[in-house]
């Protein structure tokens, strides 16, 4: 370990350490717009020059590698100046479009102006014009104006991606990011290039225009879109009421993680935002040719209560069937196994989730639920729900989300299956096809409105933590499960109320070996 | 003047020294013959060492020194580049070398890679020399069928391949590690060093990068000894330089003297002084990236330290002699234009810096601006000095600087006359 002190502060470190990582871990911020913890040092931008005593030059803090003794200087007035004329260089040819420019609120250029230059601009000559809105692929927009040419969108595609989709054309002032003429940036991990863009240069046309930045509330969450698991931040909306504007939530973003996404996610998982707000059931209701008939929770959970607690009393619990999923978390999971394997002995558990795709080999894992492997460390061997199950004498049937409609049977053998079954019910936090061929459906919460806990791919229990409250009525799925438990009469404590999901969670982390340490 | 007692080019007199059957005759690839057979390469670098052979293409880095750095064992291969990118305005010596004794450069080449034990050596030639690419092609050829390239060369078991590379005509790749990424088939960008080329260069393994002219001097150095190569030029800068002498001067060209020769001697006596009614203004003494001396200045030793000491530098000893009638505004226009056109945009203060100034001088040259905007220009290059990536911000700042500083009166004076006139006065 070294001992530097920079701005008179002392730190420790491990050799091979950075000026630009010792001070972040002395809670010194250097500036910054080329370097990303991702990528080597690339010392091109010049802003995060400091002063070391005993070199007469100023060096690079992101690529200088500290030794022991070192004394740092992160404020002198040398440094001070150097940051500015690196600012001013930027600034000079920079469109200063900030007030029609998406970044702004979240642009270093701007950060940086405002924390270590706000001095008046002295460029009197003509700035270049260039082109403002070149599509390089995907929903991505290039605005070669205010590109400060920090190549990290460049790096990014040669060394995470490995398809060098961009490159730098001409030279000097002249300098330009271009894509292939015939081939435009084509990977799903695009939307992490104007995540690492530091300024306004690539914007991505999903969130371009539709808020200020500053409106926007970051809580962290987990992408559900596959079972990697990655670490998301929510960026919620929270000033305006659903009344006036339906969306809340607008965008999601990786929420760096080393051992999981590491700085990146990909836009499936980004684009999966909108299934927060758009085409949400808000309440239950009982379809209805002419109008829907709206429902009480509490009516509900008796009506499917009374169901069960007939069949099971005539010893029929094999003509209720479950279709569950494995996006379901950990806790509702367990909660499933303690009711309806356990607790009702149902033979008719099936699984449908949405089909699987091929892996990429980097953060996709293909699986297109988030919990795969939670299921099966619950207990249940998820097998997929094929038209068998629509085939026995069913007379009750809980179904958990959609994905039936994208896997069992065309729509037509879905909607004769259906139309034998006594009662159907569906739990489902979107509209879908579903939910014409069923008799009740329960609203419930997405992902980014409950807690709980899933398993990764890798086996890796990660915490999932409200950002939102449900819209409507809807309930999260260990909330519904714990009621009908209760109302169904089982024991084992965990429905006792009120519903808590640290009682399950408790429960689940002293029956299951898997889940006991650490989680 | 006194002549040189060894010179590099004392041979180049000859008719067709360039054909292999000439270079033999007056003794070529005799040094490189004794060096492989009877010398150790460790010995060869020591004498190199010995005679304070500085790097010829700019910088001034001891030769030896710079051998000595290469990791014994690296365990990867190591490669030598020998840089003929010659893009330094007023620089024309390599090119001289090269059209007229190709094989010399070979020699040095085949003993420098037997002292750092090199297999592959690499010159990259600028891409707008098609000639003396295609004369060096044929050396490469020649010396490959007389066994002086090729494997086992002179049955000593030492092998060596030489390709030459031609750039696609880039200043910044006379930079080093711009160099490198070029012929890597990269652009011509420079590399941030640490690591530097010596541990890390070509293809990530230890590579040396030596001058044309550096290169030349080596078969000479081991010709006649350390000693005397050293004597023939100054202590901590041996040999002698190949002096390029362009601008208002009877006779231009290449001449080859001592290293530490005075400026005023290459100009008036070599050179053969300014043309009829021409009276001298100014001198660049090291290429356009030297900044200018006064004729006040010009009683200076032409080696690295004096020019140095003198706030200039010998660089590639490239001397543009400027007359009275020539204006310094043109100068300055001419330095300003170039370094915005050769930055390579990598990074910002360079990128932005060269480009600024180059506004405001055309502005200027426009009739649309005033003494101020040097003071400006002053600043900008000022702020670019010593914060870039590679040594091209200083190259650009430093000349710039000095011309406003040493002729600031007439430069306001054009200034002022070109408003007057509304146009430019080139």
């Amino acid at each position: 370990m070294l001992n530097i002190r920079i701005d008179g502060k002392g730190v420790t470190v491990a050799e091979g350490t950075t000026v630009l990582r010792a001070a972040e871990a002395a809670g010194i911020a250097i500036p910054h717009f080329c370097y990303h913890p991702a990528f080597p040092p690339e010392g091109s931008c010049r802003v995060c020059l400091v002063e070391i005593e005993g070199i007469p030059k100023l060096e690079l803090a992101c690529a200088t590698e500290v030794r022991d003794g070192m004394k740092v200087s992160t404020q002198s007035s040398r440094v001070r100046e150097a940051r500015r004329d690196v600012l001013e260089f930027l600034l000079a040819e920079h469109p200063l479009d900030c007030p029609i420019c998406d970044k702004a609120g979240e642009c270093r250029l701007q950060d940086y102006f405002a924390e270590y230059g706000l001095f008046p601009g002295d460029f009197r000559e003509a700035k270049e014009k260039r082109d403002k809105r070149i599509r390089i692929g995907g929903k991505l927009l290039l605005d070669r104006e205010r590109c400060i040419l920090c190549t990290r969108c460049v790096r990014f595609l040669d060394r995470i991606i490995g398809t060098s989709g961009l490159g730098v054309i001409n030279r000097g002032n002249r300098c330009e990011i271009a894509a292939h003429e015939s081939r435009p940036v084509d990977t799903i991990y695009a939307g992490n290039l104007a995540e690492i863009c530091p300024v306004g240069a690539i914007t991505d046309a999903d969130f371009r225009f539709k808020t200020r930045v500053w409106f926007l509330e970051s809580r962290e969450s987990l992408c559900v879109s596959c079972s990697r698991g990655c670490n998301i931040w929510v960026d919620v909306h929270p000033g305006l009421s659903r009344a006036v504007r339906r969306k809340r939530v607008f965008r999601f973003r990786p929420r760096p993680n080393p051992d999981v996404n590491q700085y990146w996610m990909c836009d499936i998982g980004r684009a999966a935002y909108a299934a927060a707000d758009e085409e949400r059931h808000e309440a239950a209701f009982m379809p209805r040719s002419g109008r829907d008939l709206r429902l009480s929770w509490d009516k509900a959970f008796i009506l499917i209560s009374e169901k069960i607690k007939a069949s099971r009393e005539l010893g029929k619990t094999d003509r209720i069937a479950v279709v569950l999923n494995t996006g379901l978390t950990n806790e509702e999971l367990f909660l499933c196994d303690r009711i309806f394997r356990r607790g009702l002995g149902l033979k008719n558990i099936f699984f449908a989730d949405p089909p699987a795709r091929k892996p990429d080999g980097f953060l996709f894992t293909g699986e297109m639920t988030a919990n795969p492997r939670g299921a099966r460390e619950v207990g249940f061997a998820p097998v997929p729900a094929g038209p068998e199950f629509l085939a026995a004498e069913t007379e009750l049937l809980l179904v958990f989300g959609t994905a039936l409609a994208e896997t069992a049977g065309k729509g037509s053998a879905l909607e004769k299956a259906f139309s034998r079954i006594g009662t159907k019910v569906l739990f489902a936090s979107r509209a879908s096809s579903l939910d014409r061929l069923v008799d009740i459906v329960l609203p419930t919460a997405v992902s980014v409105e409950k807690n709980g806990s899933l398993t990764n791919i890798n086996g890796r229990v990660q915490d999932l933590v409200k950002a939102l409250e449900p819209v409507g009525e809807c309930l999260a799925e260990w909330e519904i499960l714990s009621r009908i438990g209760r109302e169904l009469g089982l024991g084992g404590g965990i429905f006792e109320p009120p519903p808590a999901l640290e009682k399950t969670r408790r429960a689940m982390n002293s029956d299951i070996p898997f889940f006991k340490v650490g989680g | 003047m006194e002549a040189a007692r060894i010179a590099l080019t004392s041979r180049f007199g000859t008719k067709c020294m360039d054909s292999l059957p000439v270079y033999l005759e007056k003794g070529g690839y005799k040094t490189a013959r004794r060096v492989l057979l009877e010398m150790t390469p460790a010995a060869v670098i020591e004498e190199v060492k010995k005679a304070w052979l500085r790097g010829r293409g700019g910088a001034g880095f001891p030769a030896g020194v710079k051998w000595g750095f290469v990791p014994k064992s690296s365990g990867k291969p190591k490669y030598l580049c020998v840089n003929a990118d010659e893009g330094e305005p007023g620089t024309f010596k390599d090119r001289y070398i090269l059209g007229l004794a190709p094989h010399l450069v070979l020699e040095g080449v085949l003993i420098a890679s037997y002292a750092l034990g090199v297999g592959d050596a690499f010159i990259y030639i600028r891409g707008e020399d098609v000639r003396v690419a295609q004369c060096l092609e044929n050396a490469v050829s020649e010396a490959l069928a007389g066994g002086y390239l090729g494997d086992n060369i002179f049955g000593k078991g030492f092998s060596l391949k030489v390709q030459v590379f031609r750039g696609a005509g880039a200043y910044i790749c006379g930079e080093e590690t711009a160099l490198l990424e070029s012929i890597e088939g990269k652009q011509g960008r420079p590399r941030l060093k640490p690591p530097f080329p010596v541990s890390m260069g070509l293809f990530g393994c230890p590579t040396v990068i030596n001058n044309v002219e550096t290169l030349c001097n080596i078969p000479l150095i081991l010709e006649n000894g350390a000693e005397l190569f050293l004597k023939n030029g100054k202590p901590r800068d041996g040999g002698t330089r190949l002096f390029g002498v362009s601008g208002r001067v009877r006779r231009p060209g290449v001449y080859e003297l001592p290293v530490g020769t005075l400026l005023r001697d290459i100009i008036f006596e070599n050179a053969g002084g300014l043309g009829d009614g021409l009276t001298l203004k100014a001198v660049i003494p090291g290429g356009i990236s030297s900044p200018i001396l006064t004729p006040s200045e010009i009683d200076i030793p032409m080696d690295f330290d004096s020019l140095s000491r003198a706030g200039s530098m010998l660089g590639s000893a490239a001397i543009i002699v400027i007359d009275q009638k020539t204006p310094i505004f043109d100068v300055l226009r001419h330095v300003a234009r170039f370094y915005a056109h050769e930055s390579c945009g990598k990074c910002t203060p360079c990128r932005i810096g060269t480009a600024w100034i180059r506004k405001i001088v055309e502005r200027l040259a426009a009739g649309n601006g005033e003494g101020r905007d040097l003071d400006e220009i002053m600043r900008l290059a000022e702020n670019m000095r010593g914060k870039t990536l590679c040594p091209m911000g200083d190259a650009a700042a430093l000349p710039i600087q000095a011309l406003i500083r040493k002729f600031r009166a007439e430069l306001d004076l054009s200034i002022g006359r070109i408003q007057g006139k509304g146009e430019a006065v080139c």
